[in-house]
């Protein structure tokens, strides 16, 4: 931690001119404080009705991240917390399901308070960055950054960052009208300056059975395979395929389709399967919180979005989702 | 007594020193149960599949067509089925003793483990709903009339975290996640 304080701290003097004022240079050392320093606290997760404490431990041990997130409400019992395990590109989830522990299996993800790319460049296209004053937050002084899009595919963002070591303290998403959807704020933060790993360590519920969960996806991305002849026709600007895979879903005789797409902070998802004997078509809008919902029905397929995105990009992916016949034929 | 253990999944600890461990944990209770949770979990973060769900079949295939080499019997149809082994056989016998050991030890640990893998396969294969075999519309066919969404599929909203790039939403209990309608 020190040596890569130590190595900020130099860049942010040689550059004290430019970082003082510049709001892009200050979210790119948000983004790599939270992924580069040592800390444990407490935050707070707002979204819509929902509300949860969660408590963080994030280490990096030579450049190899490991992060335990509990969630220390909503426990069923008393010791049945949800826990979330990050080494390096896996997550582990363990959560409680009524009288079992499941474990689950994800990919690397930015998770709180690595909510902000490291490669800034990504960003720069569909935002535009101002400094907006000064806050205190869970006791540190923090400078308040605002995030707002070029155009209204996107939501903005509210940034707080520790104006010391730079991490994100704080953020809100929020929509065109600048109400807040979504909040994410550290109540309690401390540095820690230890290389001591032991709390990388789930604590066993003896008298609990442990069951293991995956997401089912075969990647999809390199193989020329007829999902992939489905495709955005008119992608929102600035939003790009991240991935798409088939998702295997219990109960569905056939493999779903899902696209991911994404601006470098907000993602959207498309899913596409084909409309079978018994399935009832479905269409419309809905919104819980930052996340909006569009169903749409396209030759004889049933399409769903769903993202934290506002809902003007979810309609337009999913009137805009197409399927390329030419190519399918061919095949 | 569990620190322990887990020093010995993580090969931190002496195999021959670790010996009070290993038969606890095989005689059953809490220790039996935190060393094939610890197994589970240490496979889930190495990002080993898990088991798929036909392992059992699979598995009791493989045990058929596998020689039995454990038994003196098994030898002895070794030896009249391929001659040229009975020699090695043989002239191993004389490490037989410690040998035969550490394999039966190593065998229990791997079936202690395969049992209770399996048993939390099969406890868990309620929570799988059952495929139901439906036919594809054609697209001639007439569909069922269009309905308004009323609620965001649970499935794809877990797909969805799940494979989002950033994410802050798995905090969220699933159960709880109904959206309201516009």
């Amino acid at each position: 931690m020190h040596k890569f304080f130590s190595a900020l701290l130099l860049s942010v003097i040689s550059l004290a001119t430019i970082a003082a004022d510049d709001p892009w240079f200050l979210l790119e050392k948000t983004a790599y404080a939270a992924r580069e320093l040592n800390y444990q606290g407490i935050f707070v997760y707002q979204n819509g009705k929902e509300t949860h404490s969660v408590q963080i431990t994030h280490m990096n041990q030579a450049g190899r991240e490991m992060t335990r997130n509990v969630v220390l409400d909503n426990r069923p019992q008393p010791g049945q917390a949800r826990e979330v395990y990050r080494h390096g590109e896996n997550i582990v989830i363990l959560r409680p399901h009524n009288q079992t522990m499941v474990i689950e299996k994800r990919r690397g993800q930015n998770l709180f308070p690595a909510m902000i790319p490291t490669n800034i460049q990504a960003i720069k296209a569909s935002y535009v960055a101002e400094l907006a004053g000064m806050d205190t937050i869970a006791g540190r002084e923090a400078q308040i950054i605002n995030l707002t899009p070029n155009d209204s595919y996107r939501y903005s963002y509210k940034i707080w960052a520790d104006t010391q070591y730079g991490l994100l303290l704080k953020m809100a998403l929020l929509d065109n009208k600048k109400q807040a959807l979504e909040h994410i704020a550290f109540n309690e933060i401390n540095t820690m300056d230890t290389q001591d790993i032991n709390w990388f360590q789930p604590k066993i519920d003896v008298t609990k059975q442990y069951v293991t969960k995956s997401y089912d996806m075969k990647d999809t991305s390199n193989h020329h395979q007829v999902h992939s002849n489905w495709f955005v026709s008119e992608l929102p600007i600035g939003y790009v395929k991240v991935d798409h895979r088939a998702l295997v879903v219990p109960g569905k005789t056939t493999t779903v389709d899902q696209m991911i797409f994404s601006d470098g902070i907000g993602s959207v998802s498309v899913f596409i399967e084909p409309l079978t004997k018994g399935m009832r078509p479905k269409m419309g809008h809905m919104q819980m919180g930052s996340t909006n919902m569009c169903a749409n029905v396209i030759d004889g397929h049933q399409v769903n979005v769903v993202g934290e995105v506002p809902e003007t990009t979810c309609r337009q992916i999913a009137k805009a989702v197409s399927l390329n016949k030419q190519t399918a034929l061919n095949k | 007594m569990k620190d322990q253990l887990s020093a010995l999944i993580d090969g931190e600890l002496d195999i021959e020193s670790s010996e009070h461990l290993i038969i606890s944990a095989k005689s059953g209770g809490e220790l039996k149960n935190t060393w094939a949770t610890y197994h589970l979990i240490g496979d889930a973060m190495r990002g080993e599949a898990p088991l798929r769900q036909d392992f059992t079949s699979r598995v009791m295939l493989a045990l058929e067509a596998e020689p039995i080499v454990l038994a003196p019997k098994a030898t002895l149809s070794i030896e009249s089925d391929i001659g040229n082994i009975t020699s090695i056989t043989i002239n191993k016998s004389s490490h037989r003793t410690s040998g035969f050991w550490s394999i039966a030890a190593s065998v229990a640990a791997v079936m202690f483990v395969g049992v209770m893998v399996l048993q939390q396969q099969v406890n868990y294969s309620p929570e799988q709903v059952i495929m139901v075999k439906t036919e594809k519309v054609a697209p001639t066919e007439a569909l069922a009339p269009i309905e308004i969404a009323q609620s965001i599929p649970t499935e794809y909203l877990q797909a969805h975290q799940a494979a989002a790039p950033t994410g802050a939403a798995y905090y969220i209990q699933d159960a709880s996640f109904v959206g309201s309608n516009k």
